[in-house]
Protein backbone atom coordinates (compact mmCIF):
# COMPACT_ATOMS: atom_id res chain seq x y z
CA UNK A 1 0.00 0.00 0.00
CA UNK A 2 1.00 3.28 -0.98
CA UNK A 3 -0.57 7.16 -0.01
CA UNK A 4 0.66 9.76 -2.00
CA UNK A 5 4.11 7.72 -2.64
CA UNK A 6 4.52 6.57 0.99
CA UNK A 7 5.57 3.00 1.46
CA UNK A 8 3.15 1.28 4.13
CA UNK A 9 3.93 -0.95 5.98
CA UNK A 10 1.84 -4.36 6.24
CA UNK A 11 2.74 -4.22 10.14
CA UNK A 12 0.72 -3.31 13.38
CA UNK A 13 0.99 -1.33 16.30
CA UNK A 14 1.29 -3.03 19.54
CA UNK A 15 -0.85 -1.44 22.33
CA UNK A 16 -1.49 -2.22 26.06
CA UNK A 17 -4.46 -1.75 28.31
CA UNK A 18 -4.03 0.87 30.96
CA UNK A 19 -5.96 2.77 33.44
CA UNK A 20 -7.09 5.92 32.16
CA UNK A 21 -8.44 9.11 34.62
CA UNK A 22 -9.72 12.71 32.65
CA UNK A 23 -8.85 16.04 34.82
CA UNK A 24 -10.97 19.03 33.83
CA UNK A 25 -8.97 21.70 35.33
CA UNK A 26 -10.22 25.57 35.52
CA UNK A 27 -8.85 28.75 35.95
CA UNK A 28 -9.87 32.55 36.47
CA UNK A 29 -8.03 32.75 33.09
CA UNK A 30 -7.29 29.91 30.49
CA UNK A 31 -3.44 30.81 31.22
CA UNK A 32 -3.78 29.76 34.55
CA UNK A 33 -5.83 26.70 33.97
CA UNK A 34 -2.99 26.11 31.21
CA UNK A 35 -0.15 26.33 33.51
CA UNK A 36 -1.26 23.94 35.85
CA UNK A 37 -2.47 21.11 32.49
CA UNK A 38 1.37 21.43 31.80
CA UNK A 39 2.69 21.21 35.13
CA UNK A 40 0.44 18.24 35.64
CA UNK A 41 1.07 16.60 33.01
CA UNK A 42 4.71 17.29 32.76
CA UNK A 43 7.50 14.56 33.02
CA UNK A 44 5.10 11.97 32.10
CA UNK A 45 5.75 10.62 28.69
CA UNK A 46 6.25 6.84 29.59
CA UNK A 47 5.54 4.43 32.06
CA UNK A 48 9.36 3.50 31.74
CA UNK A 49 10.48 6.24 33.61
CA UNK A 50 7.96 8.36 35.01
CA UNK A 51 5.39 5.65 36.18
CA UNK A 52 2.44 7.20 34.20
CA UNK A 53 1.47 8.54 30.90
CA UNK A 54 -0.13 12.05 30.59
CA UNK A 55 -0.95 15.03 28.48
CA UNK A 56 -3.72 17.66 27.87
CA UNK A 57 -6.63 16.35 25.79
CA UNK A 58 -8.34 19.48 24.84
CA UNK A 59 -8.88 23.37 26.03
CA UNK A 60 -12.53 23.56 26.83
CA UNK A 61 -15.01 26.70 26.79
CA UNK A 62 -16.33 27.89 29.88
CA UNK A 63 -19.46 26.76 28.53
CA UNK A 64 -18.13 23.16 28.72
CA UNK A 65 -16.62 23.26 32.29
CA UNK A 66 -18.44 22.80 35.91
CA UNK A 67 -17.74 25.77 36.99
CA UNK A 68 -17.92 28.23 33.57
CA UNK A 69 -14.62 28.74 33.72
CA UNK A 70 -12.25 28.05 31.51
CA UNK A 71 -10.25 24.96 31.36
CA UNK A 72 -8.30 21.85 30.19
CA UNK A 73 -9.21 18.74 30.03
CA UNK A 74 -5.95 16.39 30.76
CA UNK A 75 -6.04 12.36 30.62
CA UNK A 76 -3.21 10.83 33.27
CA UNK A 77 -3.09 6.80 32.36
CA UNK A 78 -1.09 3.92 34.44
CA UNK A 79 -0.33 0.49 34.09
CA UNK A 80 -2.25 -0.59 37.53
CA UNK A 81 -5.45 0.09 38.61
CA UNK A 82 -3.69 0.86 42.35
CA UNK A 83 -1.40 3.20 40.89
CA UNK A 84 -3.54 5.44 39.40
CA UNK A 85 -4.80 7.24 42.34
CA UNK A 86 -1.46 7.30 43.81
CA UNK A 87 -0.48 9.15 40.79
CA UNK A 88 -3.40 11.49 40.99
CA UNK A 89 -2.68 12.62 44.75
CA UNK A 90 0.84 13.26 43.91
CA UNK A 91 0.02 15.35 40.90
CA UNK A 92 -2.93 17.72 42.04
CA UNK A 93 -1.37 17.72 45.07
CA UNK A 94 1.94 19.28 43.70
CA UNK A 95 0.50 20.93 40.60
CA UNK A 96 -2.80 22.02 40.99
CA UNK A 97 -3.07 22.92 44.62
CA UNK A 98 -0.28 25.16 43.98
CA UNK A 99 -1.59 26.85 41.05
CA UNK A 100 -3.19 30.16 41.59
CA UNK A 101 -7.01 30.36 40.80
CA UNK A 102 -7.45 26.78 39.87
CA UNK A 103 -10.01 24.07 40.59
CA UNK A 104 -10.01 20.48 39.52
CA UNK A 105 -12.74 18.38 38.23
CA UNK A 106 -13.50 15.23 37.26
CA UNK A 107 -14.09 14.45 33.95
CA UNK A 108 -15.35 10.62 33.76
CA UNK A 109 -18.31 11.42 35.78
CA UNK A 110 -20.09 7.85 34.67
CA UNK A 111 -17.03 5.91 35.38
CA UNK A 112 -18.52 3.28 37.78
CA UNK A 113 -14.97 2.63 39.01
CA UNK A 114 -14.14 6.30 41.33
CA UNK A 115 -10.89 6.79 42.93
CA UNK A 116 -10.22 9.24 45.86
CA UNK A 117 -8.00 12.56 44.96
CA UNK A 118 -9.84 15.39 47.23
CA UNK A 119 -10.86 13.19 49.97
CA UNK A 120 -6.77 12.65 50.29
CA UNK A 121 -5.88 15.55 49.55
CA UNK A 122 -8.22 17.52 51.95
CA UNK A 123 -5.79 16.49 54.50
CA UNK A 124 -3.35 19.78 53.64
CA UNK A 125 -6.38 21.59 55.04
CA UNK A 126 -5.29 20.85 58.67
CA UNK A 127 -8.68 20.44 59.94
CA UNK A 128 -9.75 23.48 58.93
CA UNK A 129 -10.85 21.97 55.48
CA UNK A 130 -14.61 21.94 54.53
CA UNK A 131 -16.72 20.14 52.04
CA UNK A 132 -19.85 20.83 50.08
CA UNK A 133 -22.20 18.30 48.36
CA UNK A 134 -23.66 19.63 44.97
CA UNK A 135 -26.03 17.62 42.75
CA UNK A 136 -25.03 14.58 44.69
CA UNK A 137 -21.41 15.20 44.46
CA UNK A 138 -18.77 15.81 47.20
CA UNK A 139 -16.22 18.69 46.31
CA UNK A 140 -13.23 19.71 49.35
CA UNK A 141 -12.57 23.40 49.83
CA UNK A 142 -8.97 23.52 51.26
CA UNK A 143 -8.05 26.70 52.74
CA UNK A 144 -4.82 28.27 50.69
CA UNK A 145 -2.88 31.42 51.21
CA UNK A 146 -4.63 32.53 47.85
CA UNK A 147 -8.07 32.01 49.26
CA UNK A 148 -9.31 28.10 48.57
CA UNK A 149 -8.46 25.30 46.62
CA UNK A 150 -11.64 23.48 45.33
CA UNK A 151 -11.30 19.56 44.07
CA UNK A 152 -13.59 16.85 43.96
CA UNK A 153 -13.75 14.10 46.17
CA UNK A 154 -13.57 11.45 43.40
CA UNK A 155 -12.17 10.94 40.26
CA UNK A 156 -13.71 8.23 37.28
CA UNK A 157 -11.41 5.19 36.58
CA UNK A 158 -12.04 3.87 32.99
CA UNK A 159 -10.01 1.27 31.37
CA UNK A 160 -7.94 2.78 28.00
CA UNK A 161 -5.52 1.95 25.80
CA UNK A 162 -2.14 3.29 25.76
CA UNK A 163 0.84 2.48 22.51
CA UNK A 164 -0.68 3.03 19.84
CA UNK A 165 1.87 4.26 17.85
CA UNK A 166 3.50 4.82 14.02
CA UNK A 167 6.89 5.57 13.01
CA UNK A 168 8.08 8.15 9.92
CA UNK A 169 10.65 7.25 7.67
CA UNK A 170 12.48 10.34 6.37
CA UNK A 171 14.82 11.40 3.85
CA UNK A 172 16.05 13.75 6.61
CA UNK A 173 15.79 14.67 9.66
CA UNK A 174 13.82 17.94 8.73
CA UNK A 175 11.76 15.94 6.80
CA UNK A 176 10.78 13.73 9.79
CA UNK A 177 10.18 16.87 11.44
CA UNK A 178 8.00 18.54 9.45
CA UNK A 179 5.69 15.21 8.72
CA UNK A 180 5.78 14.57 12.63
CA UNK A 181 4.77 18.06 13.36
CA UNK A 182 1.77 17.85 9.96
CA UNK A 183 0.43 14.77 11.79
CA UNK A 184 0.39 16.32 15.74
CA UNK A 185 -1.67 19.08 13.81
CA UNK A 186 -4.28 16.49 12.60
CA UNK A 187 -4.22 14.39 15.95
CA UNK A 188 -4.45 17.24 18.58
CA UNK A 189 -6.97 18.47 20.40
CA UNK A 190 -9.37 15.65 19.97
CA UNK A 191 -11.58 14.18 22.71
CA UNK A 192 -10.61 10.61 24.27
CA UNK A 193 -6.50 10.90 22.48
CA UNK A 194 -3.75 12.49 24.54
CA UNK A 195 0.07 12.50 22.31
CA UNK A 196 2.23 12.26 25.93
CA UNK A 197 5.42 12.58 24.15
CA UNK A 198 7.20 16.38 23.90
CA UNK A 199 4.91 18.13 21.13
CA UNK A 200 3.21 14.55 20.47
CA UNK A 201 6.83 13.42 18.86
CA UNK A 202 9.38 10.63 19.76
CA UNK A 203 12.89 10.44 18.70
CA UNK A 204 14.03 8.03 20.63
CA UNK A 205 12.21 4.76 20.49
CA UNK A 206 12.78 2.35 22.55
CA UNK A 207 12.84 -1.77 22.62
CA UNK A 208 12.45 -4.38 25.51
CA UNK A 209 15.31 -4.65 27.28
CA UNK A 210 19.41 -3.82 26.60
CA UNK A 211 21.81 -6.22 24.57
CA UNK A 212 24.49 -5.49 27.39
CA UNK A 213 22.82 -4.29 30.72
CA UNK A 214 20.53 -7.21 32.26
CA UNK A 215 18.42 -4.69 34.31
CA UNK A 216 17.29 -2.39 32.20
CA UNK A 217 14.21 -2.62 30.81
CA UNK A 218 14.02 -0.47 27.57
CA UNK A 219 17.06 0.49 25.61
CA UNK A 220 17.16 2.68 22.09
CA UNK A 221 15.86 0.83 19.08
CA UNK A 222 18.94 0.42 17.43
CA UNK A 223 16.73 -1.26 14.30
CA UNK A 224 15.79 1.84 13.63
CA UNK A 225 18.84 4.42 14.48
CA UNK A 226 20.42 5.39 11.02
CA UNK A 227 23.54 6.30 12.52
CA UNK A 228 23.89 2.09 13.30
CA UNK A 229 22.61 1.11 10.05
CA UNK A 230 25.90 -0.14 9.15
CA UNK A 231 26.40 -2.08 12.54
CA UNK A 232 23.09 -3.49 13.81
CA UNK A 233 19.95 -5.62 12.15
CA UNK A 234 18.77 -2.49 10.28
CA UNK A 235 15.27 -2.09 9.86
CA UNK A 236 15.73 1.05 7.64
CA UNK A 237 14.78 0.80 4.00
CA UNK A 238 17.99 2.69 1.74
CA UNK A 239 17.60 6.63 1.78
CA UNK A 240 16.22 6.81 5.48
CA UNK A 241 18.16 8.86 7.19
CA UNK A 242 15.99 9.91 10.33
CA UNK A 243 12.94 8.50 12.03
CA UNK A 244 10.33 9.69 14.63
CA UNK A 245 7.17 8.66 15.93
CA UNK A 246 4.22 9.41 17.26
CA UNK A 247 3.49 7.80 20.56
CA UNK A 248 -0.84 8.04 20.91
CA UNK A 249 -3.24 6.92 24.30
CA UNK A 250 -6.75 6.82 24.44
CA UNK A 251 -10.08 6.06 25.98
CA UNK A 252 -10.76 3.41 23.80
CA UNK A 253 -9.32 1.43 20.40
CA UNK A 254 -11.36 2.94 18.13
CA UNK A 255 -10.54 6.56 18.95
CA UNK A 256 -6.78 5.84 18.70
CA UNK A 257 -7.40 3.96 15.29
CA UNK A 258 -9.59 7.14 13.69
CA UNK A 259 -6.30 9.81 15.32
CA UNK A 260 -3.73 6.91 13.65
CA UNK A 261 -5.75 7.37 10.10
CA UNK A 262 -5.24 10.78 10.32
CA UNK A 263 -2.00 11.62 11.62
CA UNK A 264 -0.66 8.49 9.04
CA UNK A 265 -2.84 10.60 6.40
CA UNK A 266 -0.86 13.70 7.17
CA UNK A 267 2.53 12.37 7.83
CA UNK A 268 2.12 11.37 4.09
CA UNK A 269 3.96 14.08 2.58
CA UNK A 270 7.51 15.08 0.76
CA UNK A 271 10.62 13.47 1.95
CA UNK A 272 8.83 10.16 3.47
CA UNK A 273 9.70 7.21 2.90
CA UNK A 274 7.81 4.35 4.57
CA UNK A 275 5.52 4.47 7.48
CA UNK A 276 5.67 1.47 9.92
CA UNK A 277 4.70 0.49 13.64
CA UNK A 278 6.37 -0.82 16.76
CA UNK A 279 5.11 -3.91 17.98
CA UNK A 280 6.43 -7.35 19.94
CA UNK A 281 5.39 -9.94 17.76
CA UNK A 282 2.04 -9.30 19.21
CA UNK A 283 2.66 -11.41 22.35
CA UNK A 284 2.28 -8.38 25.04
CA UNK A 285 -0.49 -6.44 24.01
CA UNK A 286 -3.95 -6.98 23.72
CA UNK A 287 -4.42 -3.79 21.52
CA UNK A 288 -3.08 -4.52 17.36
CA UNK A 289 -3.62 -1.63 15.34
CA UNK A 290 -3.23 -2.79 11.67
CA UNK A 291 -1.79 0.09 9.45
CA UNK A 292 -3.27 -1.27 6.58
CA UNK A 293 -6.20 -1.68 7.84
CA UNK A 294 -6.66 1.22 9.82
CA UNK A 295 -5.64 3.45 6.08
CA UNK A 296 -8.17 1.50 4.60
CA UNK A 297 -10.66 2.71 6.62
CA UNK A 298 -11.10 -0.26 9.14
CA UNK A 299 -11.50 0.12 12.57
CA UNK A 300 -9.19 -1.44 15.49
CA UNK B 1 -43.20 11.99 28.04
CA UNK B 2 -44.61 11.22 31.68
CA UNK B 3 -44.36 14.76 34.36
CA UNK B 4 -45.33 12.75 37.06
CA UNK B 5 -48.11 12.86 39.20
CA UNK B 6 -50.00 15.14 39.83
CA UNK B 7 -52.55 16.06 43.05
CA UNK B 8 -54.94 19.27 42.93
CA UNK B 9 -56.53 20.43 45.67
CA UNK B 10 -59.95 20.32 45.45
CA UNK B 11 -61.39 22.66 47.65
CA UNK B 12 -59.71 24.96 50.05
CA UNK B 13 -58.44 23.29 53.13
CA UNK B 14 -61.19 23.28 56.58
CA UNK B 15 -58.22 23.32 58.80
CA UNK B 16 -54.23 23.70 59.02
CA UNK B 17 -53.23 19.85 57.52
CA UNK B 18 -49.96 17.77 58.38
CA UNK B 19 -48.97 16.58 54.98
CA UNK B 20 -46.37 15.19 56.45
CA UNK B 21 -47.02 11.49 56.10
CA UNK B 22 -47.62 12.17 52.20
CA UNK B 23 -43.78 12.08 50.59
CA UNK B 24 -42.08 10.43 53.64
CA UNK B 25 -40.25 7.23 52.68
CA UNK B 26 -40.46 5.53 49.36
CA UNK B 27 -43.17 7.09 47.57
CA UNK B 28 -41.74 8.26 43.78
CA UNK B 29 -42.98 4.47 42.63
CA UNK B 30 -46.51 4.97 44.04
CA UNK B 31 -49.43 5.21 41.86
CA UNK B 32 -51.83 8.13 42.40
CA UNK B 33 -54.55 4.96 44.25
CA UNK B 34 -51.49 3.84 46.44
CA UNK B 35 -50.54 7.92 47.30
CA UNK B 36 -54.32 8.76 47.92
CA UNK B 37 -54.41 6.29 50.60
CA UNK B 38 -51.74 8.18 52.46
CA UNK B 39 -53.42 10.12 55.74
CA UNK B 40 -53.87 13.91 55.79
CA UNK B 41 -53.97 14.88 59.61
CA UNK B 42 -56.46 17.91 59.61
CA UNK B 43 -56.29 20.00 62.65
CA UNK B 44 -54.11 17.77 64.72
CA UNK B 45 -56.61 15.17 65.55
CA UNK B 46 -58.60 13.63 62.59
CA UNK B 47 -56.89 11.68 59.84
CA UNK B 48 -58.70 12.15 55.98
CA UNK B 49 -56.94 10.41 52.92
CA UNK B 50 -55.24 12.40 50.78
CA UNK B 51 -57.25 11.82 47.76
CA UNK B 52 -60.64 12.84 49.54
CA UNK B 53 -58.39 16.65 50.13
CA UNK B 54 -56.84 15.83 46.63
CA UNK B 55 -57.34 14.71 42.76
CA UNK B 56 -54.69 12.90 41.76
CA UNK B 57 -53.72 11.66 38.85
CA UNK B 58 -51.11 10.88 36.66
CA UNK B 59 -48.41 8.17 36.41
CA UNK B 60 -45.28 8.08 39.08
CA UNK B 61 -42.43 8.89 37.05
CA UNK B 62 -40.23 10.42 40.25
CA UNK B 63 -42.05 13.66 40.22
CA UNK B 64 -45.36 15.07 41.98
CA UNK B 65 -47.19 18.67 41.41
CA UNK B 66 -49.01 19.74 43.89
CA UNK B 67 -51.79 22.59 42.93
CA UNK B 68 -53.90 24.69 44.94
CA UNK B 69 -53.54 27.47 48.03
CA UNK B 70 -51.64 25.10 50.30
CA UNK B 71 -50.92 27.86 52.80
CA UNK B 72 -52.33 25.93 55.59
CA UNK B 73 -50.74 22.95 54.61
CA UNK B 74 -48.21 21.75 56.68
CA UNK B 75 -44.67 19.20 56.57
CA UNK B 76 -45.20 18.65 53.25
CA UNK B 77 -41.99 16.78 52.21
CA UNK B 78 -41.31 15.90 55.56
CA UNK B 79 -38.79 13.10 55.96
CA UNK B 80 -38.44 13.45 51.94
CA UNK B 81 -35.72 11.12 50.45
CA UNK B 82 -36.35 10.66 46.86
CA UNK B 83 -38.08 12.08 43.89
CA UNK B 84 -38.64 15.81 42.86
CA UNK B 85 -41.73 17.59 44.50
CA UNK B 86 -43.29 20.56 42.89
CA UNK B 87 -45.71 23.03 44.73
CA UNK B 88 -47.49 25.32 42.38
CA UNK B 89 -47.85 28.01 45.03
CA UNK B 90 -47.68 28.55 48.46
CA UNK B 91 -46.85 26.61 51.08
CA UNK B 92 -47.42 26.50 54.83
CA UNK B 93 -44.68 25.52 58.17
CA UNK B 94 -42.23 23.23 58.24
CA UNK B 95 -41.81 22.07 54.60
CA UNK B 96 -38.93 19.57 53.72
CA UNK B 97 -38.87 18.88 57.11
CA UNK B 98 -35.86 16.83 58.05
CA UNK B 99 -36.04 15.35 54.06
CA UNK B 100 -32.57 13.77 53.64
CA UNK B 101 -32.99 13.17 49.55
CA UNK B 102 -34.89 14.21 46.33
CA UNK B 103 -35.80 18.04 45.52
CA UNK B 104 -38.84 20.25 47.06
CA UNK B 105 -39.34 23.47 44.34
CA UNK B 106 -42.11 25.57 45.78
CA UNK B 107 -43.01 28.13 43.55
CA UNK B 108 -44.92 30.86 45.89
CA UNK B 109 -43.79 31.26 49.76
CA UNK B 110 -42.68 29.03 51.84
CA UNK B 111 -43.80 29.36 56.39
CA UNK B 112 -42.17 29.14 58.94
CA UNK B 113 -38.83 26.29 59.57
CA UNK B 114 -38.81 25.77 55.82
CA UNK B 115 -36.04 22.50 55.38
CA UNK B 116 -36.14 22.51 59.16
CA UNK B 117 -35.97 20.10 62.30
CA UNK B 118 -38.43 18.25 64.01
CA UNK B 119 -39.07 19.96 67.74
CA UNK B 120 -37.01 17.85 69.62
CA UNK B 121 -35.03 16.53 66.83
CA UNK B 122 -31.22 17.07 66.71
CA UNK B 123 -30.68 17.40 63.17
CA UNK B 124 -33.01 18.91 60.32
CA UNK B 125 -32.17 18.08 56.67
CA UNK B 126 -29.39 15.44 55.98
CA UNK B 127 -29.64 15.72 52.52
CA UNK B 128 -31.83 17.07 48.81
CA UNK B 129 -32.41 20.29 47.94
CA UNK B 130 -35.43 22.80 48.80
CA UNK B 131 -35.88 25.76 46.87
CA UNK B 132 -38.61 28.49 47.94
CA UNK B 133 -38.73 30.74 44.80
CA UNK B 134 -40.85 33.04 46.83
CA UNK B 135 -40.49 34.39 50.53
CA UNK B 136 -39.93 31.73 53.59
CA UNK B 137 -40.99 32.79 56.97
CA UNK B 138 -38.32 32.44 60.26
CA UNK B 139 -36.25 29.70 60.56
CA UNK B 140 -35.40 28.26 57.55
CA UNK B 141 -32.34 25.38 57.68
CA UNK B 142 -32.56 24.61 61.26
CA UNK B 143 -30.38 22.42 62.19
CA UNK B 144 -29.54 20.99 58.70
CA UNK B 145 -26.73 18.73 58.74
CA UNK B 146 -26.64 18.84 55.06
CA UNK B 147 -28.50 19.58 51.67
CA UNK B 148 -29.02 23.06 50.73
CA UNK B 149 -31.92 25.33 50.78
CA UNK B 150 -32.21 28.00 48.25
CA UNK B 151 -34.60 30.98 49.35
CA UNK B 152 -34.84 33.22 46.09
CA UNK B 153 -36.73 35.77 47.99
CA UNK B 154 -36.60 37.52 51.56
CA UNK B 155 -36.83 35.69 55.28
CA UNK B 156 -38.09 36.88 58.14
CA UNK B 157 -35.08 35.84 59.90
CA UNK B 158 -33.13 33.46 61.81
CA UNK B 159 -31.52 31.60 59.10
CA UNK B 160 -30.17 28.63 59.61
CA UNK B 161 -30.05 28.54 63.27
CA UNK B 162 -28.40 25.66 64.85
CA UNK B 163 -26.75 24.85 61.44
CA UNK B 164 -24.34 21.42 61.66
CA UNK B 165 -23.41 22.01 57.86
CA UNK B 166 -24.93 22.24 54.41
CA UNK B 167 -25.71 25.39 53.00
CA UNK B 168 -28.76 28.45 53.13
CA UNK B 169 -29.03 30.33 50.48
CA UNK B 170 -30.81 33.34 50.60
CA UNK B 171 -31.35 35.45 47.20
CA UNK B 172 -33.13 38.71 48.93
CA UNK B 173 -33.36 40.17 52.15
CA UNK B 174 -31.61 37.77 54.80
CA UNK B 175 -33.38 39.46 57.86
CA UNK B 176 -32.11 39.69 61.03
CA UNK B 177 -29.99 36.95 62.90
CA UNK B 178 -28.69 34.94 60.91
CA UNK B 179 -26.76 31.71 61.55
CA UNK B 180 -27.13 31.49 65.61
CA UNK B 181 -26.01 28.43 67.28
CA UNK B 182 -24.15 27.20 63.94
CA UNK B 183 -21.35 24.64 64.52
CA UNK B 184 -21.04 24.71 60.36
CA UNK B 185 -22.51 25.04 57.29
CA UNK B 186 -22.41 27.95 54.60
CA UNK B 187 -24.76 30.89 55.04
CA UNK B 188 -24.68 32.85 51.50
CA UNK B 189 -26.69 36.37 51.79
CA UNK B 190 -26.86 37.72 48.11
CA UNK B 191 -28.65 40.50 49.43
CA UNK B 192 -28.71 42.37 52.64
CA UNK B 193 -27.80 40.73 55.48
CA UNK B 194 -27.23 41.46 59.56
CA UNK B 195 -24.00 39.96 60.56
CA UNK B 196 -24.32 38.42 64.31
CA UNK B 197 -21.71 39.80 66.84
CA UNK B 198 -20.77 36.34 67.24
CA UNK B 199 -19.10 36.31 63.57
CA UNK B 200 -15.84 37.47 62.98
CA UNK B 201 -15.10 39.24 59.94
CA UNK B 202 -12.19 36.41 57.92
CA UNK B 203 -11.89 38.23 54.32
CA UNK B 204 -13.45 38.94 50.72
CA UNK B 205 -12.60 36.37 47.85
CA UNK B 206 -14.11 34.30 45.05
CA UNK B 207 -15.62 30.94 46.64
CA UNK B 208 -15.77 28.55 43.42
CA UNK B 209 -17.90 26.45 45.31
CA UNK B 210 -20.50 29.00 44.76
CA UNK B 211 -19.90 28.91 40.92
CA UNK B 212 -20.86 25.28 40.98
CA UNK B 213 -23.63 25.83 43.02
CA UNK B 214 -25.60 28.93 41.37
CA UNK B 215 -24.55 27.00 37.90
CA UNK B 216 -26.87 23.85 39.29
CA UNK B 217 -29.23 25.94 40.27
CA UNK B 218 -29.43 27.67 36.55
CA UNK B 219 -29.50 24.04 34.82
CA UNK B 220 -31.90 22.34 37.48
CA UNK B 221 -34.12 24.96 38.76
CA UNK B 222 -33.90 27.84 35.60
CA UNK B 223 -33.64 29.85 38.46
CA UNK B 224 -31.17 32.52 36.84
CA UNK B 225 -29.07 34.78 39.68
CA UNK B 226 -27.26 37.71 38.08
CA UNK B 227 -23.40 37.33 36.63
CA UNK B 228 -22.39 39.41 39.11
CA UNK B 229 -23.10 36.74 41.54
CA UNK B 230 -21.29 34.31 39.76
CA UNK B 231 -18.07 36.62 39.05
CA UNK B 232 -18.39 38.49 42.42
CA UNK B 233 -16.83 38.44 45.65
CA UNK B 234 -17.95 37.60 49.31
CA UNK B 235 -17.31 38.43 52.61
CA UNK B 236 -16.41 35.73 54.47
CA UNK B 237 -17.42 35.80 58.54
CA UNK B 238 -16.43 33.08 60.27
CA UNK B 239 -19.11 31.91 63.04
CA UNK B 240 -20.83 31.08 65.08
CA UNK B 241 -17.86 31.98 67.61
CA UNK B 242 -20.65 31.26 70.70
CA UNK B 243 -20.75 27.86 69.43
CA UNK B 244 -17.65 25.79 67.14
CA UNK B 245 -17.45 28.62 64.90
CA UNK B 246 -16.47 26.57 62.14
CA UNK B 247 -19.55 27.92 59.76
CA UNK B 248 -19.31 30.88 58.04
CA UNK B 249 -21.93 33.73 56.30
CA UNK B 250 -20.61 34.54 53.21
CA UNK B 251 -22.16 38.04 52.02
CA UNK B 252 -22.09 39.01 48.36
CA UNK B 253 -20.03 42.55 47.85
CA UNK B 254 -20.58 44.93 45.33
CA UNK B 255 -16.80 46.38 46.03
Amino acid sequence: MKIRGVFIEDTFAEAFTMRVARLIITGRTARWAREAAVKLTGFATSVIGCKLEAAIERELAGEETPDGRPGFSVLLMTMSKDDLPKRLIERVGQTVLTCPTTACFDGLPDAPDRVGVGSALRFFGDGFQASKVIGGERFWRIPVMEGEFLVQEKFGMVKGVGGGNFLMLARSADAALEAAEAAVAAMSGRTGVILPFPGGVVRSGSKVGSRRIKSMIASTNDAFCPTLRAVTDTQLPEGVNSVLEIVLNGTDADVIAGTMRDGIDAACREGIVAITAGNYGGKLGPHHFHLRKIMAGASA
Amino acid sequence: MSVGITARLRAPLPARADMGAILAGSWAQLSPADLAHRPVRLDGDRSVPFGDLFEITGAPAGRITVQGDLGRADRLGAGLSEGAVVVDGNIGDDAGLAMSGGSIDVRGNAGARAGGAESDGRRGMTGGELLVRGNAAAEPGTRMRRGLVVLAGDVAGHAGPGMIAGTVIVVGNAGPAPGRWSKRGSIVALGPIEIPPTYRFACTYQPDHLRLTFLRLRSRYGLMLDERYLTGCYRRYSGDLAELGRGEILAWTAE
